[in-house]
């Protein structure tokens, strides 16, 4: 096991520097740069080439990398432009950010995820279960960034019980219960939206294992030995169905620190994902970068992830 | 229920699901443009805020109110004169107020925050409550005696003599000196400093100053403080620009900074987490990217502030409106104009109006970049745009006036000189640009040589070949393309045949690149769509100069060069000498044609009737009531 683990860090390793150095030539090759928004008749045209010679964006991109891998190992991920800030301080403070709302909505996604993909499979085609698959079908149609705006609407706007927008209330003091709960308010509302759409994937996958399950001769002969429904739904086919949701759950760490754009622009909550959108969009090079590095880490790590939980909850697939 | 019926549910639910999408998808992309930050910056591109009404310049107004205009599609036209610039309300401000003031934007603001080292827009929004310059401006945008300092003006040895009053204290209650004034210089002087704010005429033209930028001297050998409230600064010479917003008026809190690296400053907490200015609201608290709570500064030079507490938060263009109907914001820092038609009757809440300072505008290439010589290089008739009459015909050929009404609801409408009306004792009313008239458009092009010879339907050059004109044009907002679509139509009815480049709008920082702004101009590009935003001062130099790289046109005559001179001479310190020698200038521009302007545009600001002495020029100049005497008359609901 141990093993396994290491030999795949070990692989990972050349495939991130790979996605550094491809990254960095790509964003070279961008339009711009991260003083082309600054150009108008208040500011001086040979102050900002003096700023570029400043910093660096005039060398040619292979110093730059130079520049920057080195300073990667030692831990500076360089300032970013816009904040003025180095790049890896800025990530930080909007990683927290993500890492709550992702963590509500996960918690989200599998409180209300799993009972009704283990209503929707043990009821197949009653009611409930019509139910329960179109609002699937449903959710798999509605763009997040339309939900999210209605909840917004709805949630924040016409019934006025959640906030409307940012990560706390302004003026509290940091680590306050007062600015603990305000936060968790904050969070509810996104965390919702995104659970309500996100939760469809986990929901039909949990419905049609069960379903599968449900046929398979273990079971029959768990019925056959008098074993309670109950026990029989909870104990023989849960178990068996939640596989591939246990799959998953790596990829969903991944997530974790990624964000979502829309939801974060529509509740103008300062995450990850706007960092990313709005850093390319005005070519805040050591910010991309970062980040690419740091989604590249984070997708690698979490595939291991979703193998070793795979190789815990079944034992047929561990590599020897 | 039976598959069928089913079946028909669904279909119904799509159809919903679809005309939402469309709805929606329209929001976002005004929000996107709207707060990308660069747009918000100095090229403000198509369909951010708008401006004004068609036909203001007729004096149509007086009716407006009688029979409504409308344009084609029968929605009421608006007109920019009917907009207030202060708030109804004239009540007294109440004890102990709150507000809150939205920073409209989708992405968090950067946080930089002292006039020294900021650049984003959002910033300097924060930024005005907790600090200010010393300088007061009026609504010519020239300095006045007014501020937190006076200034005497020695022509004679070209040097300004400074006096802060003595009156002026820091939020943390140090005295503001002559030392905080001066440190801002020495700072953005350094060839440490990080910030953009170097290089303009305010700090190149003081003695000794590029040698101690270039770090050739220790200090500013022509800054010399008298005593602890005087400075004089020595410059090399004297231009009006200096008056009109040339001058740095920022402090730089000595006390807080000295020590510190000066190249780590802008990220220092100082800067970030507790600024201090002597401005009329103090930082209480920080969320980074998100909200600033701020009090009031009881020590404030002008006297105490009306409100207790501020509260500055930023708010998703996307909601702005439904946030101003239910109180959640009270004031913002802008309104994306586009949405103003389904809400000019908002309960609560009075919209406020103004020119913005900004100008749309079509430019044509009339030569490139000499990088060596670090100027334009004008190849004036060598060019395919090169002949005048060709621009004249083609400015003749657009209807801005309809591209106004039609798409902007006249909130925008059409431009006529390069000094907008936002700055009205330059912008030159009586002058007659080239109006919509196809007629004269097509004569002046049979006149000019541009005749159809191949029986194509489109003109050809003098010289009897093609004539294809490439139109580079910024992608951004719903209306880019379609008014790009619509220039190109006008212009092919008079028989020009343009196409855009590449054949799509260009993304904006692609757009920039290649109409040059780092000197490396397509040749592929022969006109071009943009905007500006132009300064407190009018001195357009900046833009049009012949050692500007940002002259993206490429245009540089004699003439010219010596107007732009005439605006900055010692004479043009006469106003009336400065409006001639603008006046000039702008008509020469109207018969150069290197570019032309389109639109100008209005900004509209929405208050709720609460907010008492609001005027919304404090964000420029020459305004009724400062910002301290911002008070709201009632509790918020």
């Amino acid at each position: 096991m141990w093993k396994f683990i290491v030999r795949r860090l070990i692989i990972t390793m050349p495939q991130i520097v790979l996605l550094s150095l491809f990254v960095f030539i790509m964003a070279s090759f961008m339009p711009g740069d991260a003083l082309t928004g600054q150009i108008g008749p208040d500011v001086d045209q040979d102050r900002l080439q003096e700023l570029r010679e400043q910093m660096g964006l005039n060398n040619p991109w292979y110093i730059q990398y130079r520049d920057w891998i080195l300073g990667v190992f030692q831990g500076d991920f360089g300032t970013s432009f816009r904040y003025n800030m180095p790049a890896s301080e800025i990530i930080q403070q909007r990683m927290i950010n993500t890492i709550w709302l992702s963590l509500v909505s996960l918690i989200f996604i599998y409180a209300l995820g799993i009972p009704m993909g283990l209503i929707s499979g043990r009821y197949n085609d009653k009611l409930i279960d019509q139910v329960i698959t179109s609002y699937t079908y449903l959710g798999f149609a509605t763009p997040i960034f339309i939900f999210g705006l209605i909840a917004l609407w709805v949630g924040g706007f016409q019934l006025g019980w959640f906030p409307t927008g940012g990560s706390v209330a302004p003026g509290l003091e940091p680590g306050s219960l007062e600015y603990i709960l305000s936060k968790i308010h904050h969070l509810l509302l996104p965390g919702l939206a995104i659970a309500l759409i996100g939760l469809v994937g986990t929901v039909q996958y949990l419905r049609s294992e069960i379903i599968d399950t449900k046929q398979k001769d273990f079971i029959i002969t768990a019925r056959a030995k008098g074993a309670p429904e109950q026990r029989v739904y909870n104990r023989h086919i849960f178990r068996n169905s939640v596989l591939p949701i246990a799959a998953f759950f790596g990829y969903e760490i991944t997530s974790l620190i990624s964000g979502t754009v829309f939801i974060e622009q529509i509740f103008s909550y300062p995450g990850m994902g706007n960092l990313f959108l709005e850093s390319i969009n005005i070519r805040d090079y050591t910010v991309v970068t970062a980040l690419v590095l740091l989604f590249g880490l984070a997708a690698i790590i979490g595939a291991l992830l979703s193998d070793i939980i795979l190789s815990i909850v079944d034992p047929r697939i561990r590599i020897k | 229920m039976s598959k069928s019926l089913w079946g028909k549910y669904f279909f119904v639910l799509m159809l919903a699901l679809v005309l939402v999408l469309a709805a929606c998808g329209g929001d976002d992309d005004t929000s996107e443009e709207g707060d990308d930050p660069e747009t918000d910056q100095e090229e403000t591109d198509e369909g951010e805020d708008d401006g004004e009404d068609a036909d203001s310049e007729e004096g149509t107004e007086e009716e407006d109110d009688a029979d409504v205009e409308t344009n084609e599609d029968g929605e009421e036209l608006y007109d920019i004169e009917d907009f207030d610039t202060v708030v109804s309300n004239d009540g007294e401000p109440m004890d102990g107020g709150e507000l809150t003031y939205g920073l409209v934007t989708d992405t968090p603001f950067e946080g930089t925050l002292n006039f020294n080292f900021y650049s984003g827009t959002y910033d300097a929004d924060i930024l005005q409550w907790l600090d200010e310059g010393f300088l007061s401006m009026d609504d010519n945008y020239t300095y006045t005696q007014d501020g937190a300092a006076t200034f005497d003006v020695d022509e004679e040895n070209s040097t300004i003599t400074f006096t802060i009053n003595d009156d002026v204290y820091y939020h943390d209650g140090e005295q503001v000196t002559a030392e905080d004034w001066v440190y801002a210089y020495e700072v953005i002087g350094h060839p440490d400093y990080t910030g953009v704010r170097y290089g303009t005429a305010g700090f190149t033209l003081i003695e000794g100053m590029e040698e101690y930028h270039a770090g050739e001297a220790d200090e500013i050998s022509g800054i010399e403080i008298h005593d602890d409230l005087s400075f004089t600064i020595d410059y090399e010479r004297l231009t009006p620009s200096l008056l009109t917003g040339g001058i740095w008026t920022y402090s730089m809190p000595k006390h807080i900074f000295e020590g510190m690296e000066i190249a780590e400053m802008a990220e220092s907490p100082e800067v970030r987490e507790t600024p201090v200015g002597f401005g009329p609201y103090k930082v209480d608290s920080i969320v980074p990217g998100e909200s600033v709570s701020l009090s009031k500064h009881e020590d404030y030079w002008q006297g105490e502030p009306n409100l207790d507490s501020l509260t500055l938060q930023v708010v998703n263009p996307n909601v702005v409106v439904q946030s101003l109907e239910n109180g959640e914001v009270d004031l913002v820092t802008s309104f994306p104009t586009d949405q103003y038609p389904d809400n000019a009757d908002m309960e609560g809440v009075e919209f406020l109006g103004n020119i913005d300072m900004a100008y749309t505008y079509i430019g044509f290439k009339l030569g490139d970049w000499d990088e060596e010589a670090g100027e334009v290089n004008y190849q004036g008739e060598d060019m395919k745009m090169g002949d005048v009459e060709l621009r004249r015909a083609m400015w003749h050929a657009v209807d801005n006036d309809a591209v106004a009404e039609n798409f902007y609801h006249g909130l925008r409408w059409s431009g006529s000189t390069l000094i907008p009306p936002s700055h009205p004792a330059y912008h030159d009313e009586s002058i007659e640009a080239p109006g919509y008239d196809v007629d004269e458009a097509n004569r002046i092009l049979d006149e000019a040589g541009y005749e159809d010879t191949n029986g194509d339907g489109n003109r050809e050059t003098p010289d009897g070949e093609e004539l294809t004109i490439n139109f580079a044009s910024m992608s951004g907002g719903d209306t880019a393309e379609p008014i790009a679509n619509y220039y190109m139509q006008a212009w092919g009815e008079v028989g020009l045949n343009v196409e855009l480049v590449d054949g799509r709008l260009l993304e904006f920082n692609s757009f920039y690149d290649r109409v040059g702004q780092s000197g490396e101009d397509d040749p592929d590009i022969d006109i071009y769509q943009g905007a500006w935003g132009v300064g407190s001062d009018v001195d357009p130099t900046g833009l049009y100069g012949r050692g500007q790289l940002f002259n993206f046109p490429r245009y540089a005559s004699e003439e010219n060069d010596a107007l732009l001179e005439d605006g900055l001479s010692d004479e043009a310190f006469d106003q009336e000498y400065r409006q001639e020698v603008y006046s000039e200038w702008q008509e020469l521009m109207v018969e150069e044609i290197p570019v032309f302007p389109t639109l100008y545009r209005a900004i509209l600001y929405p208050a709720n009737e609460r907010v008492t002495n609001y005027d919304i020029n404090v964000h420029s100049g020459g305004t009724e009531y400062d910002l301290y005497e911002i008070g709201v008359t009632e509790e918020s609901q």
